[in-house]
């Protein structure tokens, strides 16, 4: 790929490849790119947002094999060979919004829409695990993701609905019905 | 974020690392969990030629190790915050570390942020470094030829200082188990969750028959490095639990500062408040440990 105004371009460029919303992408760029420009520029998945640069805000929210991180604050090299999801890749294979996404719709859970590619994977984290948490838990595991729009009320009715929704749902991935017995 | 572009070493293992910093000299950054070391990058604060990648090195020497052996924890510099908060071994063998990783910025720090990388960094309002002070450990430091031990109290200098030579990294922190007759505590305050706390405290308390024999105390945030309370220690020794918090007079040795966090004052009143917490709840685990 060129490199304008970079003399030694070619010694800092590094090839990359990852699995982004289950689709392969490799590419061969900057290796001072964090996995949030390497995402936005080179793969074309712009849904995760560049807020702060310092991980305080979760804009840019994705999951790497299935953990919650600030993509801002990983290089692209790092995580070479991983599995990454973005809030493009919450949707179902169709296209149409995911159990999540349509929760957050259904409560109005965004305004201005900067920061919910990141609410929706932090949610996401949550309901990977599939485990039981209070409203004040809820709220807590969300502390990492600024919004200044809704005053979190419609989000956290959000993501308190999809875990519901998910633990209600046989063919959803989840624990046992043996282990809710167990909890309670 | 649109940061000077780097170079990218990965390092397969720790002596890998050292060897390419000393190739590479001032030059050179060592990434792990990049969580202070990419926000400093991104608001420009830091401008490496080289970034040298141990986040993928090997084990090696305990690096991604949590074990508990003869009276003494160690775990890894490669350790995730996450997973040293979540560990039972840990959390057995010393539970206040686990407390502390625990309160550490958000999800997505301490899944990739590293015992090492902030131990290494030597925040003065860091959770791991006050909590190491106020344990005892020590950090095994290696370059890859040559391994060294440093006691915590002698390696968190000042602001961000530390007496890491230039192609040395930390490969495992060792500390001593908390015994019989401990109770421990960790208070912070900050002004929402996630954020660095305006003042810290952390406390070890041993007691027998209700009076406390022995005490370990620090606060962090209020100085330019943890800093252990030996005043304080001193006056817990005899006092029963009643008393414990009564005998936490004014902090000394501390240098708080003011920025648009808090005021010196303020931070001075809070480290004082969060002993004081500190001293009562370590007491108060004392009397119900195992002893």
């Amino acid at each position: 790929m060129s490199s304008p105004g970079r003399a030694d371009g070619d010694a800092r460029d590094l090839a990359v490849r990852l699995t982004v919303n289950g689709r392969p992408v490799s590419g061969v760029a900057g290796a001072h790119l964090t996995l949030l420009r390497w995402l936005r520029d080179v793969a074309g998945v712009t849904d995760p947002k560049y807020g702060c640069g310092e991980g305080i805000c979760g804009a840019c929210t994705v999951l790497v094999d299935g953990e919650a991180v600030s993509s801002c604050l990983v290089l692209a090299a790092q995580v070479d060979g991983t599995e990454v999801v973005t809030a493009a890749g919450l949707c179902e294979p169709g296209g149409s919004l995911g159990a999540l996404q349509r929760a957050f719709h259904e409560f109005h859970a965004a305004q201005c829409g900067f920061c919910t590619p990141g609410m929706l994977m932090a949610a996401a984290a949550m309901l990977a695990d599939g485990r039981r948490r209070s409203r004040a838990q809820i709220r807590s595991e969300l502390h990492g993701n600024l919004c200044r729009c809704t005053g979190y009320g419609p989000i956290v009715d959000a993501v308190e609905a999809a875990l519901r929704a998910v633990r209600s749902d046989p063919d959803q991935p989840g624990p046992p019905a043996g282990a809710e017995a167990a909890a309670q | 974020m649109f940061t000077r572009p780097f170079r990218y070493e990965r390092a397969e293992r720790l002596a890998e690392a050292s060897d390419l910093l000393r190739q590479h000299g001032e030059d050179a950054k060592v990434i792990a969990g990049g969580q202070s070391l990419m926000p400093l990058i991104n608001l420009g604060l830091a401008a490496p030629q080289v970034v040298i990648d141990i986040s993928r090195a090997e084990q090696s020497g305990g690096s991604r190790a949590i074990g508990s052996d003869d009276g003494y924890l160690t775990v890894g510099a490669l350790v995730t915050h996450a997973r040293l908060a979540a560990d039972p071994v840990a959390g057995q063998a010393q539970p206040l570390l686990g407390a502390a990783a625990a309160r550490i910025g958000n999800s997505r720090v301490r899944n990739r942020g590293t015992l090492g990388g902030s131990l290494a960094h030597s925040d003065p309002a860091a959770e791991l470094p006050l909590a190491m002070v106020t344990v005892g450990a020590e950090y095994e430091v290696s370059n890859g030829n040559r391994a060294r031990s440093v006691r915590a109290e002698e390696f968190h200098l000042g602001f961000l200082t530390t007496p890491l030579e230039a192609d040395e990294l930390i490969v495992s922190a060792r500390v001593p188990s908390l015994g019989p007759g401990w109770g421990w505590a960790f208070e912070e305050f900050s002004r929402r969750d996630g954020d660095f706390a305006l003042a810290a405290a952390a406390a070890l308390i041993r007691s027998s028959a209700g009076v406390i024999v022995e005490a370990r105390v620090a606060v962090g945030g209020v100085s330019d490095r943890p800093v252990r309370l030996a005043d304080v220690e001193i006056a817990l020794s005899g006092a029963t639990m009643r008393e414990a918090a009564d005998r936490v007079g004014a902090v000394r040795g501390i240098s708080p500062v003011s920025d648009t966090g808090a005021s010196a004052a303020y931070r001075a009143h809070l480290a004082r408040v969060l002993v004081r917490r500190a001293v009562t709840e370590a007491g108060r685990r004392s009397e119900t440990a195992d002893v």
